[in-house]
């Protein structure tokens, strides 16, 4: 077992425990928009310990940057998708919540 | 001929970009650099179609943001994982409105970035403002909001802050 195995099994870990937290706070968190916070979270932190973890297993640059677009990608759907979703969650629900500004 | 320089120059900093992209979806093939040079030369075209090159983006300074970027999320993240778990569930939801002067793209990022951090989320602007939903009204948000927007001003030269 070399120091890398041992590196990504440790990351790849790391990024699933993000992802089940991610799972655990989508199914507790009390509201719409706290729920989204969990989604957009575990797209940003778990992939991208997974990714990382996966980089050590990476045969050349190429496949490096590959990981790195996959995680770019992601962070850049799932962060303009929870604005959007949470904007319209906002418009659908502002009549009757007296506290949204 | 000044405007045309800028105009190239944008252009050669897009390609190159587009042609790193392709060598990472790719790889080193001698045989696909024909296609990778049509698509590089067809993508640069749409890019410059689609995003008019009026200004050029301090790049470096993006990569700057990054790693305060990287280790505030892994903090955040363990911080919201942590609430997550706990059998009383020790939230404090709200929301925050920041002052926010970007224009409509710089602004787009700014939000997508506190969308991405834990702890934080981005519900579009109202007069101005950027409607921040935190998971902990506590914690101090406004400070964030404003030193990454300086951060990102010095990014995106007000020249190509896009017209709304």
């Amino acid at each position: 077992m070399m120091a890398a195995d041992i590196l990504t099994g440790v990351l790849v870990l790391l990024g699933v425990a993000g992802f089940f937290a991610g799972s655990v706070g989508l199914l507790r968190f009390p509201d719409t928009h706290s729920r989204l916070h969990a989604l957009t979270k575990a797209d940003n932190l778990g992939l991208g310990l997974i990714a990382f973890g996966l980089a050590f297993q990476a045969e050349g640059v190429a496949d490096i940057l590959k990981l790195a677009l996959i995680w770019g990608l992601a962070i850049l759907a799932a962060g303009t998708a929870a604005q959007l979703v949470a904007r319209s969650a906002l418009e659908e629900r502002a009549p009757a919540e007296e506290d949204a500004p | 001929m000044r405007e045309g320089l800028r105009t190239s120059w944008i252009a050669a900093r897009r390609a190159a970009l587009l042609g790193l992209l392709w060598f990472a979806l790719v790889g080193p093939d001698a045989e696909a650099l024909l296609p990778g040079l049509l698509a590089v030369g067809a993508a640069t075209w749409l890019s410059l179609r689609l995003l008019p090159p009026i200004s050029a983006l301090r790049a470096w300074r993006i990569l700057v943001m990054l790693p305060p970027f990287l280790w505030r999320s892994i903090v955040g993240g363990v911080d919201v994982a942590r609430r997550a778990f706990h059998p009383r569930l020790p939230l404090k939801p709200g929301w925050v409105e920041a002052p926010s002067h970007l224009g409509g793209g710089g602004r787009a990022v700014l939000g997508g970035g506190f969308s991405l951090m834990p702890g934080t989320l981005v519900a579009g602007t109202r007069r101005g403002h950027l409607l921040v939903h935190c998971l902990d009204t506590s914690q101090p948000v406004l400070r964030a909001v404003a030193d990454d927007e300086a951060a990102l001003t010095r990014a995106i030269p007000p020249a190509e802050a896009p017209p709304r």
